[in-house]
């Protein structure tokens, strides 16, 4: 019986690692798409010269255009960083919990993905 | 509890009982197609499609649900809980979407969507799912052996041969696991004695991701296709190779398009589209080309579209749930979507198992896959074939592909001649060759096309390459055993003496020629207006029907009276 709730338990904390990472990267995607949006506003709103005032925490400071940019730049890379890693460790956890459940591996799981142009060679295949 | 109605539900504690786990290991609407030896082609092209990700197709019912189940949460805290719980199990950021009705035409690959996904486990045995003909061999589910592959008397439709059942599922493991490729079996038994079925059981449960061909001998004689041609086809049919794509989307909800038309009517325009996830919401600029294909697409307010990132390509997958009552008159068209969850930018990773036939057909002709359609894809050049292999080989080292070797099953291999031996002979070293399997009720025989005697009718020098598995004649109960299953596959009632009866007749005749009689004696029964098939019947039937000894008896009596006729020769000549 402990034996159970023990395995239980560990399905239990396995299933809610994988909630945890997806979570995250949901929180990451919102953030990347702020950023996105703030850098097409940089782009378009206003003329060059003028500083913006930028939201840290709950003070704005106003900053020269081109470092705000640059910033928010950086940020974004940072951010998909972070989200690849995260994908990639999403992939370990959802392995071990199937493991765990005793659900067969998925197939094709660790493949690399093939190239572009490879995919639209094989595309003939795959649309019919 | 459709899964898309399932809503990400976050905070709070949980309750997790164990029966979920397995309530949704299977899905519904998932199984695979079954399959026929008949249909060898279709069988090649594993078409089980598992998931479909980008048409959503949801009846009507599963809307009534799916609203039933939002008011259920929205009153009961209780079944929230149990809602998350449930959707753990699909921890996939990128919905799953299964479809129905596209299941059993499906397409030619198994394609599985599995954005960091668990796909739901496919079910190890293949349950019919349409209305399939009854065949000889429809009966026939599995092996019928125990997870020790220990056979069990009568299971999955097989009945004794627990010997041959039992050598066939070590071969089956060996499959699986991958470890014999370029291996070949041979089943050799009497007429009726269950080699077909036992080719058939392993079929079946290999399951949809293992490629598995079937031919008879005499396919391969064709006038516009050589022999070799047409095995070295059917060989790369029997080889699955798995390749993976991978693509990043944006997926949302449409909730506002707004279109600048510079005054002039002519000069770029400008726009902007908001679109949102259950989770969050964002704006995005667009340019020209992207208005234009946003209206080329009709997209509107209320849709939920996905945005191929690498591509540009917009697709509708629907209309939201929220905007169900925007306006009564709807189309048939319309189909309803649930709000995505999750982020907006998504990976999606698809898994597709094609065969190298498939990939040499697209590549050898230039109309491309229209070939794989009519059939006609005519002899292949063996530079085409070369240069497919060093591709298939060099994703292979790079990881980017899995080579499956799968099965390929020659029925009535006595049919073949030296020629197509001495291909095989040579065809099993190759370094891409599956799992050879075949089939024949021939004693000590000529090899076709020669004069010499062979055991089978196989030349000695492929003989002692095969692994044999021989089969060997029913026993009197396992008749009757089989008789019953047959009775249950063709819907007819057999009284208890009319089953003893056909028993006897089939230990006496043959066991085919009892199973014919199972379906006529129904249909005389049926006209008597009976409910029960009775002696009289089978009785009936039997007067009506001649088996092989009562025909060739009749023959040798009254073969004066038929036209052309000659002294006996002593034995059939096939060859």
């Amino acid at each position: 019986m402990d034996a159970v709730v023990e395995h239980l338990t560990e399905v239990e904390e396995a299933a809610e690692d994988v909630l945890t990472t997806k979570q995250q990267i949901v929180d990451l995607d919102s953030k990347r798409n702020k950023n996105r949006e703030a850098l097409n506003a940089l782009k378009t709103e206003m003329a060059d010269s003028e500083k913006v005032k930028v939201c840290f925490g709950n003070m704005f400071i106003k900053f020269p255009k081109s470092t705000t940019r640059e910033m928010i730049e950086k940020d974004q890379e940072q951010l998909e960083k972070e989200i690849n890693d995260l994908h990639k460790e999403l992939k370990a956890k959802v392995n071990h919990l199937n493991e765990m459940q005793g659900n067969p591996e998925l197939r094709g799981y660790n493949l690399s993905p093939l190239s572009t142009g490879e995919i639209k060679a094989m595309n003939s295949i795959f649309k019919i | 509890m459709p899964r898309a109605a399932l809503k990400p539900l976050w905070s709070g504690s949980h309750i997790q009982s164990m029966s979920l786990y397995s309530a949704h290991s299977q899905a519904p609407g998932l199984r695979p197609p079954p399959r026929s030896l008949a249909h060898s082609l279709r069988d090649a092209h594993r078409r089980s499609e598992l998931v479909h990700v980008q048409q959503p197709v949801r009846d009507k019912q599963e809307t009534v649900v799916k609203n039933q189940v939002e008011k259920k949460r929205a009153v009961n805290t209780q079944s929230q809980q149990t809602e998350k719980t449930a959707r753990r199990f699909s921890p996939d950021t990128f919905p799953l979407r299964t479809n129905q009705k596209e299941a059993p035409h499906s397409h030619i690959f198994t394609s599985v969507a599995a954005e960091m996904a668990m796909t739901p486990k496919v079910p190890e045995v293949r349950d019919i799912m349409r209305i399939e003909r009854i065949g000889a061999h429809s009966h026939i589910r599995g092996l019928g052996l125990d997870d020790a592959l220990e056979p069990r008397q009568v299971s999955q439709g097989m009945v004794g041969q627990l010997a041959s059942r039992r050598a066939a599922g070590v071969i089956l493991e060996m499959i699986k696991d991958g470890h014999i490729a370029g291996r070949a079996v041979l089943i050799a038994g009497q007429p009726g004695t269950g080699k077909t079925a036992i080719a058939m059981g392993i079929a079946q449960s290999l399951g949809p991701d293992t490629p598995f061909t079937a031919l008879a001998g005499s396919e391969i004689f064709s006038l516009e296709m050589s022999k070799t041609e047409s095995l070295s086809q059917s060989f790369r049919k029997a080889i699955g190779v798995r390749i993976k794509e991978e693509t990043e989307i944006i997926e949302g909800e449409v909730v506002e398009i707004q279109i600048d038309r510079p005054a002039t009517g002519t000069g770029a325009k400008v726009g902007k589209l908001t679109l949102k996830t259950t989770e969050m919401e964002t704006i995005y600029d667009l340019g020209n080309k992207m208005i234009d294909s946003l209206s080329k697409e009709k997209v509107q307010a209320g849709d939920v579209i996905t945005i191929d990132k690498a591509t540009g390509k917009i697709s509708k997958l629907g209309r939201s749930f929220t905007r169900a009552r925007d306006y009564d008159a709807m189309g048939a068209q319309t189909q309803f979507v649930q709000c995505p969850e999750g982020e907006l930018q998504k990976r999606k990773e698809v898994v597709h198992t094609v065969s190298l036939h498939e990939i040499d057909v697209i590549n050898s002709r230039t109309q491309g896959f229209l070939a794989l359609f009519s059939g006609d894809t005519g002899e292949i050049k063996s530079e085409v074939r070369e240069q497919i292999n060093a591709k298939v080989c060099e994703w292979r080292e790079e990881g980017k592909a899995e080579i499956i070797p799968g099965v390929l099953f020659i029925d009535e291999v006595h049919m073949l001649d030296m020629e197509c031996f001495s291909f095989l002979n040579r065809a099993l070293e190759s370094d891409l060759s599956p799992v050879l399997i075949m089939a024949t009720n021939r004693g000590i025989t000529r090899i076709r096309g020669t004069n010499y005697q062979s055991p089978h009718g196989i030349p000695i020098d492929l003989l002692d390459r095969l692994l044999i598995i021989a089969t060997s004649p029913y026993t009197e109960k396992e008749t009757k055993q089989i008789l019953k299953i047959r009775c249950e596959e063709e819907d007819v009632e057999l009284s208890d003496e009319a089953h003893s009866v056909l028993t006897r007749i089939g230990m006496e005749t043959s066991l085919r020629y009892a199973i014919q009689l199972i379906t006529t004696a129904g249909l005389v029964c049926r006209k008597r207006k009976g409910t029960e098939v009775q002696v009289e019947d089978i009785k009936r039937v039997y007067s009506l029907f001649l088996d092989e000894a009562r025909s060739s008896q009749y023959m040798k009596e009254y073969q004066d009276s038929f036209l052309f006729n000659e002294t006996q020769t002593p034995t059939m000549d096939t060859s």
